[in-house]
């Protein structure tokens, strides 16, 4: 019922329907493009750095390579880094959370404690050291992002646990007998789930962004098309200010993605909690 | 206060700790050789030997790990591979660039953040309401490197009212370095105060909503107290709490942020550095410039913490009866 209602009011939200309606293109992209679209690779008949025109709507790349193909292709670099990391970042941050905020007392400061050290560990510079060391590949990447983004959903997650924990439901069911996990992963975590899942579409956005950032510093997969690699590719051979739509369309996709992701989680806030004036 | 300062930088401390033995342990633990990380092809073998000895890499994991924590308490952080001098020394006159850069946009961030927040805290209402979320999202948003070719391409390269790059021209006088230095970085101070002001407004003013509807703010109008005297007399400083809480959290993000802007400007910071070090495969230089921004993020964070506590009673008493 409760679920029902959710959507219900979700879909009145036209901020966050935008946001889902964007995601849903890029997952299309990504699923459905190289379908139509040939892998970029290797050298084109096609003039350099053509300037976008009939022939190629978003123009050409140094090697004379289409850059509607590689943002096609880079669509599924984004896709898989973003749903990678988020996973990552609940298996360790969703039990963490919860027992931090279940088991109040040595354990759950401990935890908490964690957490706050990695919230101030800058997250970047330690990402490229790893990257840099174990070599550039989308795995490690995703692996990686997903590591250093588990902080936040540990901390509210921990908050919505410490506030249902004290509740009379939850009282009643460990009088109930029933077993203490089953009320961490059930009727906890279903009733902390709203605010998480906040957390999680900006986790996700963020890995966009990180993703993008590291490719463009030259981390990224050298064997995968990537929206941060382009640029990186223009960067590196000093295109960038001559062929302006390298830099451009590429990061018009990134922020096109993490606005979709953003507004998503607008949405899903402002259903949860409802302005009240 | 005195205890909870002690306490606070206890903390700190370990988190530092924290950070250095993480790259400690990835150095040692990735897969392969672990010395790859820190031999170059172009050394010679009495080069590896050397540095082998001065690592420890051919004693057990504790060993290395005590010898790891000497050589850092005696600020040696290894050699770079591609400049053939130790890692501290290559990255002392570049951090001053990046504290600079940082420093300079979190001070404007601020000064702008502030007052729009509480501003837009008094207009509270369905249109102010929407501008400020929408604005919150776009922010967030924003991939940097784009935001600074933007400026570079419409304020260097078409209006020419900007350098392009770098921190000041090779040939200036020093009667003028101080603006040149100020010319050259209008740009990419701009891009990180865009980046950053969203989130300042937003926590100044969801507090400072959340402050007005506190009893003491109505005991204040009551007494006479007139809507400038209420708002900046009596409830910025508690709504300021939250303000610089975020600040501190903020802090890992601008160091990021700082990367990717003093790449593109080429700002003769740590980040662009970082970027050299990418390029040229110098793993001790990358591990020795994290070590240093870890060092410079924990104590920053470390005094907002300790503004968060001055500005917070309620925060120095809790330290003094929980002793």
């Amino acid at each position: 019922m409760r679920e029902k209602n959710f959507v219900e009011s979700f879909t009145k939200h036209r901020l966050g329907m935008i946001g889902l309606a964007g995601i849903v293109i890029v997952i299309a992209l990504g699923a459905f493009g190289p379908l139509i679209v040939t892998y970029p690779v290797g050298y084109n008949e096609a003039t350099p750095l053509a300037a976008p025109d009939r022939e190629h709507w978003l123009g050409t790349d140094g090697l004379g390579l289409g850059l509607i193909a590689e943002i096609v292709w880079g669509a599924r670099t984004s896709l898989f880094i973003s749903f990678t990391a988020v996973a990552v970042a609940t298996c360790i941050g969703v039990p963490l959370g919860l027992v931090s905020g279940y088991f109040k007392g040595r354990i759950g400061g401990l935890i908490d404690s964690v957490i706050e050290i990695a919230m101030t560990i800058p997250a970047l510079p330690l990402m490229i050291l790893i990257s840099a060391i174990s070599g550039p590949s989308m795995g490690t990447v995703a692996v990686v992002i997903g590591l250093f983004s588990w902080p936040t959903l540990s901390r509210i997650v921990r908050n919505s646990t410490l506030k249902l924990a004290s509740m009379p439901f939850i009282e009643a069911a460990i009088v109930l007998g029933i077993p203490t996990r089953t009320i961490m992963f059930k009727h906890i975590l279903l009733n902390a789930a709203g605010p998480a899942l906040v957390d999680l579409t900006i986790i996700m956005a963020t890995a966009v962004l990180t993703e993008a950032g590291l490719s463009y510093l030259g981390l990224g997969d050298p064997n995968a098309w990537s929206w941060g690699g382009i640029l990186q590719n223009a960067f590196r051979a000093g295109q960038h200010f001559h062929a302006w739509w390298l830099i451009v369309f590429p990061s018009l996709a990134i922020m096109f993605f993490v606005v979709s992701f953003n507004l998503l989680g607008l949405g899903i806030n402002e259903t949860l909690n409802p302005k009240r004036d | 206060m005195f205890q909870y300062i002690v306490m606070r930088v206890m903390k700190g401390g370990l988190t530092f700790l924290a950070a250095v033995s993480i790259t400690f342990l990835i150095v040692r633990l990735m897969p392969g050789d672990p010395t790859t990380a820190f031999i170059s092809d172009s050394m010679t073998p009495q080069d590896v030997q050397a540095l082998n000895t001065s690592l420890g890499l051919d004693k057990p994991l504790p060993e290395q790990y005590a010898l790891f924590l000497r050589n850092l308490a005696h600020f040696e952080l290894g050699q770079s591979f591609f400049y053939k001098q130790p890692v501290g020394d290559i990255i002392a006159p570049r951090l001053g660039w990046t504290l600079l850069l940082i420093g300079t946009s979190l001070l404007i961030t601020l000064l702008i953040g502030i007052p729009l927040g509480v501003h837009s805290a008094r207009h509270k209402g369905k249109g102010v309401d929407q501008a400020v979320s929408t604005m919150i999202v776009l922010g967030i948003s924003i991939f940097i490197p784009l935001l600074a070719f933007v400026l570079v391409y419409v304020f260097s390269l078409e209006l020419g009212l900007t350098p392009v790059g770098g921190a000041f021209a090779p040939d200036v006088e020093d009667s003028e370095l101080i603006s040149d230095v100020a010319r050259h970085m209008i740009l990419p101070t701009v891009t990180l105060v865009v980046v950053n002001l969203a989130q300042i407004v937003l926590y100044t003013r969801s507090s400072m909503l959340d402050v007005l509807k506190e009893d003491y703010i109505r005991t204040a109008r009551a007494k006479g107290v007139d809507d400038r005297g209420v708002i900046w007399g009596h409830a910025l400083r508690n709504a300021m709490i939250p303000t610089v809480t975020v600040t501190g959290l903020m802090l890992g993000k601008m160091v990021a942020g700082a990367v990717l802007t003093e790449t593109v400007f080429s700002w003769p910071g740590v980040g662009s550095m970082i970027y050299e070090a990418v390029q040229k495969q110098d793993f001790p230089l990358l591990q020795g410039a994290f070590i240093v921004l870890a060092f410079s993020v924990i104590l920053m964070t470390l005094v907002t913490d300790l503004v968060v506590a001055w500005l917070d009673p309620r925060i120095k008493l809790h330290a003094e009866s929980t002793r």
